[in-house]
């Protein structure tokens, strides 16, 4: 790690092109790392939870913290005794290898409610310190809520694709990404399922991109899969888990200026 | 029959629904394939192909720019902006969001 210098990395793609099962693992090989990581889900279907090996589907934050916005401004808004930090401290859940998970909350039993937690899960994600965590973050599938801004906490924002048409249908529409006011400074194609080589260059031939990372379709993820069991546990060092790695340090050695961090 | 297939990212809404469309089509059925996902995929299980699937979302997109005061039929937008896909299908795309908005 260079400095002081932290991570702030989102993945988006087709639904179940890996997003959830890369974004987890990343987390927890970057904490082994010694480093602080928090992981964010705004996926109200969330599959985060299983590669991270965290225990729990449904955590939102808590009603009770939320109170009613001032007038002009959001809905709904933090309890002003409860910071980004306090949120994170009592409401984030600690999985394996530290890494601390906060959710935006499952949809599943709580759709007349979640919009608080909606709210106050952004700001969180607004207000938490940049020096002093790493954001690894999970989008539901698809286009809608990465075009509609919610991954731009991150710097970064991979983009999951499998080698099938329909993922690099979406992969490609994800790319419009740069055209946006508040787009990320690097858009990474994450290679995802792969099968041969070849199909690497097939995907950044497609997308008009090189492919910085290739994780390999391994059998005993889909195993892990069935049994709801993590990644990293199911295969520690298997060539998911070492590609994985790559791509941490592959982020690392990207190239920001100085002012990115600077709230806009 | 009206039919509509959800699930989760990558189980296999597309394809169960571009079979099912083919299928009851074969069977002698009026099928209307709707794509109702904002990251339409449908033509490409339908087997219109790449190209074709692109098409029809741009052509959608156009629909959405133009007046709503003269909004046009169900009939209409099918006959103009539906294509057809193999065993008679007639495929529409109904939403896509392709770029970013502030939200």
């Amino acid at each position: 790690m260079t400095g002081s210098r932290r991570l702030r990395v989102a993945f988006v793609g087709k639904g179940g092109s890996g997003k959830s099962t890369i974004s987890g693992s990343f987390a927890r090989l970057l904490a082994r790392r010694g480093e602080p990581v928090l992981a964010l889900d705004s996926d109200p279907l969330p599959g985060m939870p299983y590669a991270l090996g965290v225990a729990i589907d449904d955590g939102p934050i808590p009603d009770d913290v939320v109170v009613e916005g001032p007038e002009g401004g959001p809905r709904w808004v933090l309890d002003p005794r409860c910071d980004a930090d306090a949120v994170i401290e009592q409401y984030a859940a600690t999985g394996p290898d530290g890494v601390k998970y906060l959710q935006f909350g499952n949809l599943w039993g709580h759709a007349s409610t979640l919009q608080r937690a909606q709210h106050a899960w952004s700001q969180v994600v607004r207000e938490v310190d940049p020096d002093r965590w790493h954001l690894v973050g999970d989008l539901p599938g698809g286009t809608r809520q990465a075009m509609f801004g919610w991954a731009r906490y991150a710097d970064t924002v991979c983009v999951v694709v499998e080698p099938t048409a329909k993922s690099l249908h979406a992969a490609a529409r994800l790319l419009n990404l740069s055209t946006a006011t508040w787009a990320p400074h690097h858009l990474v194609i994450v290679a995802n399922k792969v099968t041969d080589p070849a199909e690497i260059e097939a995907i950044g031939a497609r997308l008009g991109r090189p492919v910085a990372s290739g994780l390999p379709l391994d059998a005993a993820l889909a195993d892990g899969d069935r049994l709801g069991t993590a990644p990293l546990d199911v295969a520690p060092n298997g060539a998911f888990a070492h590609g994985v790695e790559a791509l941490i340090d592959h982020v690392e050695s990207l190239d920001y200026p100085r002012d990115m961090r600077e709230p806009s | 029959m009206k039919i509509a297939v959800v699930g989760k990212g990558g189980s296999g809404k597309t394809t169960t629904s571009a079979v099912l469309a083919r299928g009851l089509a074969r069977h002698g059925h009026r099928v209307v394939a709707l794509d109702c996902d904002t990251n339409p995929n449908l033509g490409l299980s339908l087997g219109v192909g790449d190209r074709e699937t692109q098409r029809l979302v741009t052509l959608r997109e156009q629909v959405g720019e133009s007046d709503t005061e003269h909004a046009v039929s169900w009939a209409e937008i099918l006959d103009t902006y539906g294509t057809d896909a193999p065993d008679g299908v007639r495929l529409s795309v109904i939403t896509r969001i392709e770029n970013p908005e502030p939200g």
